[in-house]
C-alpha cells in the first residue's frame, strides 16, 4: 500500500470512527556510516526506516498514535491509538491542524552532489584522516573515533484542512576523537563537522586542530577555587545557550518554567547581545521552510540589544498570547508530539577577535570544553555546575592548561555578565535545535578546583 | 514476529559475501507516554516501533543495515547490499535455526496495555494531588507515565533463534517550587521491569511527595560550597558515581580498542579494598533486566570489582573478538536503529560493613550528597562528572543545612582508590544511560559511602 492510498483510508475510517480534523505526518530516511580503527574500516551501516504519525480531534480532544509498520495494518493501529489517547485528554486547551500559511520560502536544504559521494570516497576520507592525525606528533596514541555519518530525510505533512507539504533534506556529520599520551598523562581532543558539501570537509586541517588542542592539554593542572573573569569559547558558550534555549519557548513561560515571564520588552541580558532564530540558515542544520505544524518559518529576533523581543511560538501558545505564530512548533519525530523549539538559534557575532579577549584578561580562564551538560544545568532554575577543561590566562597570556575544574553560574545573571563577543560563531552537537556563539567573555564565574591556600 | 524460513534465508545471504558471522534483529514494540500538567492531561501518545537489524562481520569488521520495510524482497535487498560492503566473496550456505527458549526470570502480572486507561489517569492525578498539596511554595507539577512492551527475536549464524519480551514500566515527578523570582526543581521517576502490577508495590502519592520535599527545600537551600572536600553519597542513585567512575570504562566498546584507562588491569588493585561492584542483568524485574541480551545471549550476574581487585570487563561479541575474552551477555541497544554493543545492566557497590550513621557521624566536615542526577565521563582520560540535586552540609558529624544542586569531578582510577567507608543499606535507582548504542535503561546502585575528598563544582568560596 503507498503512502497515498494510505492516506486515503486513514483519513476515510477516521471520519467514519468520528474524528474531526485529522493530520499525517510521514518521514522516510536515509543512512549511511562508517567509522575507521587502525587503518581499517570496522564499521559500516546503512539503512532505509520511516514512520507514520496520526494528530486527530476526537471530542474536540487532539489524539496522537504512531507507527512504523508502515502497511494495511497501520489504519488499526493510528486510528484505535489516536481515539483512546484523545479521551485522556482534560485540558481545555486544544491543539488544532493547521490550514496553511499564505506563503512559504523555498530554500533548498537537499544537495544532489553530496548523495551522490560514493561510500569509498567516504571511507577514503576518514582513512586519510586518521592517518593524518597519527602522522603528526608521536604522542598522538590513537584516534580513537573517526567516524562518517551521512543522512536524507524526506517530511510529509498532509491533512484534512487541504495543506500537503514535502521537504527534503539531507547532511554529511564527520566525527573525530584523538587520544595524546606523554608518558602517564592522557588528554583527548574531539571534533564535529556537518557540512552539505563533500569538498569542504579538509582532513589535514581537521587533523591539525584535533592534534594541537589535545596536545595543549597535557600537563594539566587545577586551579585556585574562586570568581574568575571567563571566557567561554565559542563551542562551550552555544552549548550552554543550547541547554537553556527551553527558557525563550512560550510554552515553558505559559507553564511556569522559566524566569521570563512578563520579561517581554525588558532589559535581559547585556546591551551587546543578540539572539536570532533563523531557519533558512543556508548551512543550519535544522533549516527547514515549515515547521511541524505545517506553519510557514520565518527569520525571529529574540533578544535585541540585551531587550527580550519575543518568545518562540507554535499554534497554541501564539493564539493564547494574540501574536502570530513564529513557526516553532516542534515534533522530535513523528513519534513526537508538538511542543516548541528552536530551529538554528544563535547569538549574533560581535567585535572582538578571541585573541583580542584573552590579551585583554589580566587573570581569567578560558573555557574550552564542556561536560555533562545534560545533567549539570538545570533549565528551570537557571542554574548551572559543569566540569571543563580550558586555560588560565595572565597578563593576557595563556599560562597553563587547567582540569578538573568546574564552572559554575546561573544562566539567567550570565547573559547579564556577557561584558564582550567574539567574531568567531561555531555551532554546537546538533539537539532538537542547532544552536550556534561566538566565544563570549563574562565578568564573573565561579570556579572550583584546588582548595584556597590559607 | 518474522518467519523462521525468512530469517534462515537472510542469514544465508548475509555469509555470501564471505562474512563469518551474521545476526538478524526483530523489533516490535508497543510504547505509552501521558503527561499531565498542572492538573490536566495535556499530551497523551501511543505507537509500534518496528524494524529489522542486520549485522555481519568478518574477522574485526562489522556491517549493520536496518530497515522497517518488512517484505522478503526488501529486507533480501537491504541485507545483500550490507553483504556486498564486505567486499569479499564466499559461497553460501544453508542455515539451520533451533529455537531456544529462554527461562523467563521476569514475571508479568498485569499487561500494561490491558489495563483501562482510567487506572493510569487515577495514577496521574493522584500524584498531582500528593505533589501540589506539599506545600504552598510548590508552582508546577509534571507528571509523566510511560509503559512498554518489546518483544525481539534474535537469530544468528551460530544457530541460535531465540524471542524475547520485555515489559517495562516508570512513573516520573517533577516539582517546581518558587518564591519571588527564583524557581527550584524536585524530580523523582521510578521504573522497573514489570507490568501494571508496579503500583501495587509502590505509592505514587509517597513520590510525589518526596518530589515536592526536594524543590521546596532546594528552594530555601544555600549556594553549594566549593573545592575539595569530603563526601557522603547517599544509596540508590549515588552509584551513578561508579556508573560514570568506573563502569563504562569497562565496557569492552573502550576496553577493546585499548582506550580506556581500565584496559589491560585485570587483577590489579584498581579501588580501596572496601569496594565490590557487580554488574547483574538478572534480578527479578530490575528496570536493566532482561532474560537475554541483544545478541540473543543469556543475561549473568558479572564481578567487575572484588575487593577493590579487577576481576572482570562487560563484553560483547565483536569485542570478545579483539580481545580474545569471553562474552558476558551485556550486549545491549536502544532498537534496531542501533548495532549492539557491551553496556551496563543493573551495575552496583556491593553493602558493606557499615552503618550510614556510622559514616556521617565519622565526618568532620563535608557534603552529604542525598540525591543525584546524571552524569558522563570520557572512558579515555576517566575525567568524569555528575550532579548533586540535594545536599547538605556535614559539621562535627552532623547532617546540617541544605545547599543547592553542584557538579562533582574526579578521575575514575583515583577517585576510586579514595572510597573509605561503604555502608550496609544497598539500595537502586533508574536512569537512561546513553552511549553509542542509543540510551538504554539502567539501574545503579550502592549503599551510602564516602569519598575522602573529591571536587564539588559549588559557587560559593569557604
Amino acid at each position: 500500500m503507498n503512502i497515498q492510498t494510505l492516506r486515503e483510508a486513514i483519513f476515510k475510517r477516521g471520519i467514519e470512527e468520528g474524528f474531526g480534523d485529522m493530520e499525517l505526518h510521514y518521514e522516510s530516511n536515509k543512512k549511511f556510516s562508517c567509522s575507521v580503527f587502525e587503518g581499517e574500516v570496522d564499521d559500516y551501516a546503512i539503512a532505509v526506516d520511516g514512520g507514520l504519525a496520526l494528530r486527530g480531534l476526537y471530542e474536540g480532544k487532539m489524539g496522537y498514535s504512531f507507527t512504523e509498520r508502515v502497511d494495511e495494518t497501520s489504519i488499526d493501529t493510528l486510528i484505535a491509538g489516536a481515539k483512546m489517547n484523545a479521551q485522556m485528554i482534560d485540558s481545555s486547551e486544544t491543539e488544532e491542524i493547521f490550514e496553511g500559511s499564505p506563503l512559504y520560502e523555498r530554500p533548498d536544504f537537499f544537495s544532489d552532489d553530496l548523495s551522490k559521494i560514493k561510500a569509498d570516497d567516504k571511507t577514503e576520507l576518514l582513512l586519510k584522516l586518521e592517518k593524518e592525525a597519527l602522522s603528526l606528533d608521536p604522542r598522538v596514541k590513537q584516534v580513537n573515533y573517526c567516524m562518517l555519518e551521512e543522512y536524507e530525510s524526506e517530511t510529509m505533512l498532509f491533512n484534512t484542512k487541504g495543506l500537503a507539504k514535502v521537504e527534503k533534506t539531507n547532511n554529511m556529520v564527520v566525527y573525530a576523537s584523538i587520544v595524546v599520551q606523554e608518558n602517564e598523562d592522557i588528554k583527548s581532543a574531539f571534533k564535529l563537522l556537518i557540512k552539505r558539501d563533500f569538498k569542504k570537509f579538509d582532513y589535514e586541517v581537521l587533523a591539525r586542530q584535533l592534534v594541537e588542542e589535545a596536545l595543549s592539554y597535557l600537563g594539566a593542572t587545577s586551579v585556585e577555587s574562586g570568581s574568575y573573569q571567563v571566557v567561554l569559547k565559542n563551542t562551550a558558550a552555544a552549548e550552554i545557550l543550547q541547554a537553556f534555549a527551553g527558557v525563550f519557548s512560550a510554552e515553558n513561560v505559559h507553564k511556569g518554567r522559566s524566569l521570563l515571564k512578563n520579561k517581554l520588552g525588558e532589559a535581559i541580558a547585556a546591551p551587546i547581545v543578540r539572539i536570532v532564530d533563523n531557519p533558512h540558515l543556508k548551512e543550519g542544520v535544522r533549516s527547514a521552510s515549515f515547521d511541524s505544524e505545517g506553519v510557514a518559518t520565518r527569520r525571529n529576533v529574540i533578544v535585541e540589544d540585551g531587550l527580550l523581543k519575543s518568545f518562540l511560538h507554535n499554534l497554541k501558545t501564539a493564539r493564547k498570547d494574540g501574536v502570530e505564530p513564529t513557526g516553532n512548533g516542534y515534533k522530535s519525530s513523528y513519534k513526537g508530539i508538538i511542543t516548541i523549539a528552536p530551529t538554528n538559534f544563535y547569538i549574533k557575532a560581535g567585535a572582538n577577535s578571541y585573541e583580542d579577549m584573552i590579551q585583554s584578561m589580566e587573570h581569567g580562564i578560558i573555557i574550552t570544553q564542556l561536560q555533562g551538560l545534560h545533567s549539570g544545568t538545570n533549565a528551570v532554575s537557571g542554574d548551572f555546575s559543569l566540569a571543563a577543561d580550558g586555560y588560565y590566562v595572565k597578563a593576557g597570556v595563556i599560562e597553563k592548561p587547567l582540569n578538573q575544574i568546574t564552572v559554575a553560574g546561573n544562566f539567567y545573571q550570565l547573559l547579564k555578565d556577557i561584558i564582550a563577543i567574539g567574531d568567531d560563531i561555531e555551532f554546537a552537537i546538533p539537539s532538537s535545535s542547532y544552536t550556534g556563539s561566538p566565544s563570549l567573555k563574562i565578568s564573573s564565574l565561579a570556579i572550583a578546583g584546588e582548595n584556597k591556600s590559607k | 514476529m518474522l518467519d523462521r524460513k525468512l530469517v534462515e534465508e537472510l542469514i544465508s545471504v548475509a555469509l555470501s559475501t564471505g562474512g563469518d558471522f551474521a545476526e538478524v534483529f526483530v523489533e516490535d514494540k508497543l510504547s505509552t507516554n501521558i503527561r499531565l500538567i498542572g492538573g490536566s492531561v495535556e499530551n497523551s501518545i501511543s505507537g509500534r516501533d518496528f524494524g529489522i537489524g542486520i549485522r555481519i562481520f568478518k574477522n574485526l569488521r562489522s556491517i549493520y543495515a536496518y530497515t522497517n520495510q518488512h517484505t522478503r524482497d526488501a529486507l533480501v535487498k537491504v541485507t545483500l547490499e550490507a553483504a556486498q560492503a564486505l567486499k569479499a566473496s564466499g559461497i553460501s550456505k544453508d542455515i539451520d535455526l533451533r529455537r531456544e527458549e529462554p527461562v523467563n526470570l521476569h514475571r508479568i502480572m498485569k499487561r500494561p496495555n490491558n489495563v483501562v486507561f482510567t487506572e493510569k489517569l487515577d495514577l496521574l492525578r493522584r500524584a498531582y494531588e500528593a505533589a501540589k498539596g506539599y506545600s504552598n511554595e510548590i508552582s508546577q507539577v509534571y507528571v509523566t507515565y510511560f509503559d512498554e512492551d518489546q518483544k525481539v527475536l534474535v537469530a544468528n549464524s551460530e544457530g541460535t533463534f531465540v524471542e524475547d519480551e520485555r515489559i517495562r514500566t516508570r512513573f516520573s515527578i517533577e516539582s517546581i517550587a518558587s518564591k519571588d523570582n527564583e524557581m527550584q526543581t524536585g524530580r523523582v521517576a521510578p521504573g522497573k521491569a514489570s507490568g501494571f502490577e508496579f503500583y501495587d508495590e509502590i505509592d505514587v502519592a509517597e513520590y510525589a511527595k518526596e518530589a515536592s520535599r526536594m524543590a521546596v527545600t532546594m528552594l530555601h537551600a544555600d549556594l553549594c560550597p566549593s573545592g575539595k572536600i569530603p563526601v557522603v553519597i547517599d544509596n540508590r542513585f549515588g552509584g551513578v558515581i561508579f556508573h560514570e567512575a568506573c563502569g563504562h570504562g569497562l565496557e569492552a566498546s573502550s576496553v577493546a580498542r585499548k582506550s580506556s584507562v581500565f584496559a589491560d588491569k585485570i587483577g590489579e588493585q584498581v579501588a580501596s579494598e572496601v569496594v565490590t561492584a557487580i554488574d547483574d542483568g538478572t534480578i527479578p524485574n530490575a528496570w536493566g533486566s532482561a532474560n537475554i541480551d541483544d545478541e540473543g545471549t543469556r543475561t549473568q550476574k558479572n564481578i567487575l570489582i572484588e575487593n577493590g581487585i579487577l576481576k572482570g570487563y562487560m563484553i560483547d561479541r565483536l569485542n570478545a573478538r579483539r580481545m580474545e575474552m569471553d562474552i558476558t551477555g551485556s550486549s545491549r541497544r536502544q532498537s534496531y536503529k542501533f548495532a549492539p554493543t557491551s553496556r551496563m545492566t543493573n551495575t552496583f557497590i556491593a553493602a558493606g560493613k557499615s552503618t550510614p550513621e556510622e559514616i556521617i557521624a565519622n565526618t568532620e566536615f563535608g557534603l552529604f550528597a542525598k540525591e543525584m542526577g546524571g552524569g558522563s565521563v570520557n572512558p579515555a582520560t576517566g575525567d568524569f562528572n555528575f550532579a548533586v540535586m540535594e545536599g547538605y552540609l556535614i559539621k562535627n558529624g552532623q547532617i546540617t543545612t541544605p545547599v543547592r544542586g553542584a557538579t562533582l569531578i574526579g578521575n575514575g582510577p583515583n577517585i576510586l582508590k579514595k572510597i573509605d567507608m561503604v555502608g550496609n543499606n544497598l539500595g537502586y535507582g533508574q536512569g537512561m544511560c546513553g552511549a553509542s548504542s542509543g540510551s538504554i535503561p539502567t539501574d545503579v546502585g550502592q549503599p551510602t559511602l564516602r569519598v575522602q575528598e573529591i571536587t564539588v563544582g559549588g559557587r560559593r568560596e569557604e
